[in-house]
């Protein structure tokens, strides 16, 4: 395993009497998007601006390749980071923007162009960037980001006002740069964005990691063990699988939810009392379920009807 | 309307930094008026001077603050994006602009008059300590004179005013370090030109003219003979610049885009 | 997922310089990409230039009468009344001076005796009855003691004496005037020696003069009337009619007698009456108030100073409203360096754009105010380079302020107020006529408005009583220690406002 790119190791932070980190702890690796999850107010975004070294905390530390944000020399080309795509000034064209920024680094005029070629916006460059829509304003985000040609990428919700075309690009995006070796922290409320583009899970809810996982092995968890079974006699097989010590549900007329057993031995047990059956099959959850699941307790602004969250 | 007042009285009680301002228009008056009387002696000032004027010249510094807290109404809702839910509440841009004049302008009035008694307290307390006495010709100042109280109800007035013209200018320009630029500049430079116009008749429009030097001349009670202009008409120009910027504001208002 | 063999990715970027340059750099890039803030520096630039052009072709004095100049080209005031006759070669004259009375005015028509400091009784050696022509003298005055004074400028104290009368001699021998003063007519103290050239023949005699005598914030013409005793002409000097004549009654320095007085002498059985008005010294505010000054010229600074404050506030306050802060930030992270560079390019702008205004102000406005007949104090070109050079420092040192402040609050409209407020409020409170000298003195030291001595062109002279107050384009302090005094604030609050980046979260 190769060493971690960022390394953030119990993170502390109070505003008055509100926690807003409570020992939050995770390490990034390069090569693979690490999807930062958790709902509105779980600390994912204050974490990031303490990597980056905008806010202080009270204990803990957050490194990049092994140092402190602030002692990184030309530090965009360490790390690219993208917090708020409306922050910038609305007079300046989009390609003003990253020469400023690229001066910063020594980097030059050229760099810009290139990076503007890669975020697909070189017809709009000399547009002021007030007059943006939010899905190019992302785009100029990520080339803020890809400036210095970092290691290591870090992008709060970017899939926020994307259009579905917007999407597509980006998680093509996220991919093909863990696929050069950088590592990738893309944060986002979310299960569904990035369900298809995370390699690692790190699942945040007031102030903490509450889990901290691959993506396979979230998926094997949320099918936990459970089977779903049909049958057209489900009485019986209620109670054969009851007395071999399972713990079965009736989710239907016809079909019946068991856990404690595995597929085999359920097949074997019905075979042999005799009981009819249609189909076995591993339940699976959907992985929305899985987070929903594990972020029950951390959620601390529900609305009254758990509906998916719409912002 | 009644709504709209209720909404815009709601929205402006609801943030902390209106009391702040208000509070501190209030400090800024007093304080500059209790630091000018102090300085000024009955002897240098060969004992002729306007008592009257010197107690309210707070209001030279306190309308800075009316400026500030008439800009920021406006242009908070601009760089905050809040005009569009303002006006999707209340799609007539007329009836907000006004329940926003309304409102703005009640609570400098009030703000406005407790800073100008308090100023005129102070210099009642001072000025005799300064030599100002009766013996002198001065005496203690009084809202029973007319003149005085002429002064202290016109310096209310020229603040409401300000705000207004500050409202006005604010919605025209709405980004609010111009805005209050602006308005700053309309203020303070047209007295600061006029010692440099040679031609006195240009000089002396000007002083006729422009909102502060024409307005603060409410508040003279001795030698009205030479003042500019005359006091009413003096505060008339303060008013007519506010009326214009309030028109432009209406005018631009409804023909913007939000 | 194999996580093992991953090659964790390394930049193909080369490495590019890191230093402070580059911050410079990427600031100045922020600065002129934002076309409002370049058109607001031109603007403030701009309001120099018109401000100008306005104090120009407002004013209008052709045809009025020449200012008087003396030796070396500065103006001067040179009214008096002269009881004097052509002296021809060397001598010397000897007098006594047994009383100085002077009066200011009462209500209309009417005078009251008064103390005027620098009243002025004794011997002139002068080359002519011509205003500004050279001069040595010897007084007494009115509560200055014995002086010799010569060439409008220079000014030294005889000796002290309680005597009631006092005798005075001049003495000329080639281009050398001696001054000499007596308690008694019989011991002689020398008090100085001048060099002049006055041609072979001199025109010699009595004087009175009595300036404008400073009452409460404004002057008033005043007149004295001295009592002349033992005139003597000695050596080659002999004597012939003396003649009495008001110099420089016309002048636009002459304030003029106040009623009823005027200008006479009365001789009885050698003791001389003479009455007389005005003075003999370099011209101040007061004795030229139709004259001009670069400070006036450059009016506009206040104009500018408003755009300028406007566009600083701006260049900090828009980082903040719109979050670019976080990206400024993670760009360079060490925060205080972020600032200074701001500060830099951020002054580094204005006083180009200040500069320029400045001279082109200086050069247009001193073009029209000539043509239109108005007179100018005059000044060297160091003065002029230092006025101009002074003036784009101040807008330099404001705007830093102004970044400074707005850093500090993070709203522009509050650091806008804050800095205007800071800066013109002092010169609008000392612009009061009922302002006391004292107090407008400590306004004009302390608060950043002490920064306009920069743009001062006017000497004080220990020798002329005039209100030397900043209503008067007399500052109290040096130019470039007044400019210090604002970029003091500028420099504090830059400091502070470094403190505060840094503690605060982004």
């Amino acid at each position: 395993m190769s060493a971690a790119e960022i390394v953030v190791d119990g993170l502390h932070k109070r505003y008055g009497t509100t926690k807003a980190l409570d020992g939050m702890s995770f390490t990034v690796q390069p090569g693979r998007v690490t999807g930062f999850l958790g709902p509105n107010g779980a600390g994912k975004s204050t974490t990031m601006r303490v990597i980056l070294g905008l806010d202080a905390v009270d204990a803990g530390t957050a490194l990049i390749e092994g140092k402190p944000y602030h002692r990184l020399r030309q530090p965009l080309s360490h790390v690219g980071s993208l917090l708020d795509a409306a922050a910038l000034h609305p007079n300046r064209t989009a390609r003003n923007h990253l020469l400023w920024l690229a001066h910063s680094q020594g980097l030059t005029a050229r760099r810009v162009d290139q990076v503007i070629e890669q975020v697909g916006l070189t017809s709009a460059a000399r547009r002021k960037a007030g007059g943006y829509s939010l899905g190019m304003r992302q785009r100029l985000g990520i080339g803020a980001a890809l400036l210095g040609d970092p290691p290591i990428i870090m992008l709060d919700e970017p899939f926020n006002g994307m259009d579905p075309e917007g999407i597509i690009w980006m998680r093509g995006f996220l991919r093909s740069l863990a696929a050069e070796g950088r590592a990738v922290l893309v944060s986002s409320h979310l299960m569904s964005e990035v369900q298809d583009t995370a390699d690692q899970l790190v699942v945040a809810g007031r102030g903490k990691v509450i889990a901290d996982l691959s993506m396979a092995d979230l998926i094997s968890a949320a099918s936990g063990n459970r089977v779903n079974l049909r049958t057209p006699a489900r009485q019986a097989a209620m109670t054969v699988l009851a007395q071999a010590g399972a713990k079965v549900v009736a989710t239907g007329p016809d079909s019946v939810t068991v856990s404690g057993l595995s597929p085999d031995r359920i097949v074997m047990l019905l075979n042999e009392n005799a009981v009819p059956f249609s189909e076995v099959s591993a339940h699976r959850a959907t992985l929305e379920d899985a987070y929903l699941e594990l972020t029950r307790d951390a959620v601390e602004f529900r609305a009254a009807a758990p509906t998916e969250a719409s912002w | 309307m009644s709504t709209a007042l209720h909404a815009e009285w709601t929205k402006l009680r609801t943030v902390a930094s209106p009391l702040w301002l208000l509070l501190g228009m209030i400090a800024a008056t007093v304080a500059l008026s209790a630091g000018a009387t102090s300085v000024v002696t009955c002897a240098a000032a060969g004992c002729g001077g306007d008592v009257t004027r010197y107690s309210l010249i707070g209001v030279e510094l306190g309308q800075a603050l009316v400026a500030i807290l008439a800009v920021l109404v406006i242009s908070s809702e601009y760089s905050s994006g809040m005009i569009r839910t303002t006006l999707t509440a209340v799609p007539r841009r007329t009836t907000v602009f006004a329940a926003k004049a309304i409102t703005v302008t009640g609570v400098v009035a009030v703000a406005g008059t407790i800073a100008v008694l308090a100023s005129l307290l102070v210099g009642r307390f001072i000025l005799p300590r300064q030599g100002f006495t009766a013996s002198h010709g001065h005496p203690v100042l009084s809202l029973a004179d007319g003149l005085t109280l002429r002064a202290t109800a016109g310096s209310i007035l020229y603040l409401t005013l300000i705000a207004l013209l500050s409202l006005g200018i604010a919605v025209v320009v709405r980004d609010s370090a111009t805005s209050i630029g602006v308005i700053l500049g309309l203020l303070y430079l047209p007295p600061i030109l006029a010692q440099v116009i040679g031609n006195p008749h240009w000089q002396h429009l000007l002083q006729r003219l422009a909102p502060m030097s024409a307005g603060l001349t409410i508040q003279a009670t001795t030698n009205l003979n030479s003042l500019p202009i005359c006091p009413w008409a003096g505060l008339g120009a303060t008013a007519a610049w506010s009326a214009a910027a309030l028109t432009s504001g209406v005018v631009v208002l409804r023909t913007r885009d939000a | 997922m194999v996580t093992g063999s991953v090659t964790p990715y390394r930049s193909g970027q080369r490495d590019g310089r890191d230093g402070f340059a580059q911050l410079l750099h990427s600031e100045w890039t922020k600065f002129h990409t934002v076309r409002g803030w370049m058109l607001g520096m031109a603007a403030a630039a701009l309001m120099l230039v018109l401000v100008a052009l306005l104090a120009g072709i407002s004013s209008d004095q052709r045809g009025a009468p020449a200012v008087p100049t003396g030796p070396g080209g500065e103006p001067v005031t040179d009214n008096f009344y002269f009881v004097h006759q052509p002296l021809t070669g060397d001598g010397s004259i000897t007098v006594s001076v047994s009383g100085l009375d002077s009066s200011v005015p009462e209500g209309l028509g009417e005078l009251r005796p008064g103390v005027v400091p620098w009243a002025k009784a004794g011997l002139i050696v002068k080359e002519s009855t011509r205003e500004g022509s050279p001069y040595a003298a010897i007084m007494v005055t009115g509560s200055h003691g014995v002086r010799m004074q010569d060439g409008y400028l220079n000014d030294r104290a005889g000796p002290v004496s309680a005597a009631a009368v006092r005798w005075l001699r001049l003495e000329r021998s080639g281009d050398a005037i001696t001054g000499y003063a007596s308690a008694d007519g019989k011991d002689w103290t020398r008090v100085g020696t001048v060099h002049l050239e006055l041609g072979p023949t001199a025109q010699g005699g009595l004087f009175v003069a009595s300036p404008q005598s400073v009452e409460g914030m404004g002057t008033t013409a005043s007149v004295s009337t001295a009592t002349f005793g033992d005139l003597r002409l000695q050596g080659g000097w002999t004597g012939r009619n003396w003649a009495g004549e008001q110099v420089g009654g016309e002048s636009p320095s002459f304030a003029g007698y106040p009623p009823p007085a005027a200008g006479s002498f009365t001789r009885s059985s050698g003791t001389f009456t003479v009455t007389g008005a005005g003075d003999i010294a370099p011209a101040v505010r007061y004795s030229l108030p139709t004259a001009g000054t670069l400070g006036n010229i450059l009016t506009g600074t206040f104009a500018g100073l408003i755009a300028v404050v406007v566009v600083a506030a701006l260049f900090i306050t828009t980082e903040y409203r719109k979050k670019l802060i976080l990206v400024t930030l993670t760009a360079s992270p060490k925060r205080g360096r972020v600032l200074l560079a701001k500060a830099i390019v951020l002054g580094a702008v204005t006083f180009v754009a200040g500069l320029a205004g400045a001279v082109v102000a200086i050069q247009l406005g001193e073009r029209l105010a000539r043509s239109n007949g108005v007179y100018l104090f005059p000044v060297t070109s160091s003065t002029e380079l230092r006025v101009a050079l002074g003036t784009a420092a101040l807008l330099a040192a404001a705007s830093v302020l102004a970044l400074s402040v707005g850093a500090i609050f993070r709203t522009s409209a509050g650091a806008v107020t804050t800095v205007i407020a800071a800066i013109v409020l002092p010169y609008l409170l000392v612009a009061n006529p009922f302002m006391p000298a004292d107090a407008a003195r400590l306004l004009t030291r302390v608060t950043p408005a002490a920064a306009f001595a920069v743009q001062q062109t006017l000497v004080q002279y220990p020798q002329v009583e005039n209100p030397y107050t900043p209503y008067n384009d007399y500052y109290p302090l040096a130019p470039w220690a007044g400019l210090a005094v604002l970029a003091g604030y500028a420099v504090a609050s830059l400091a502070i406002a470094a403190v505060v980046l840094r503690r605060r979260d982004a």
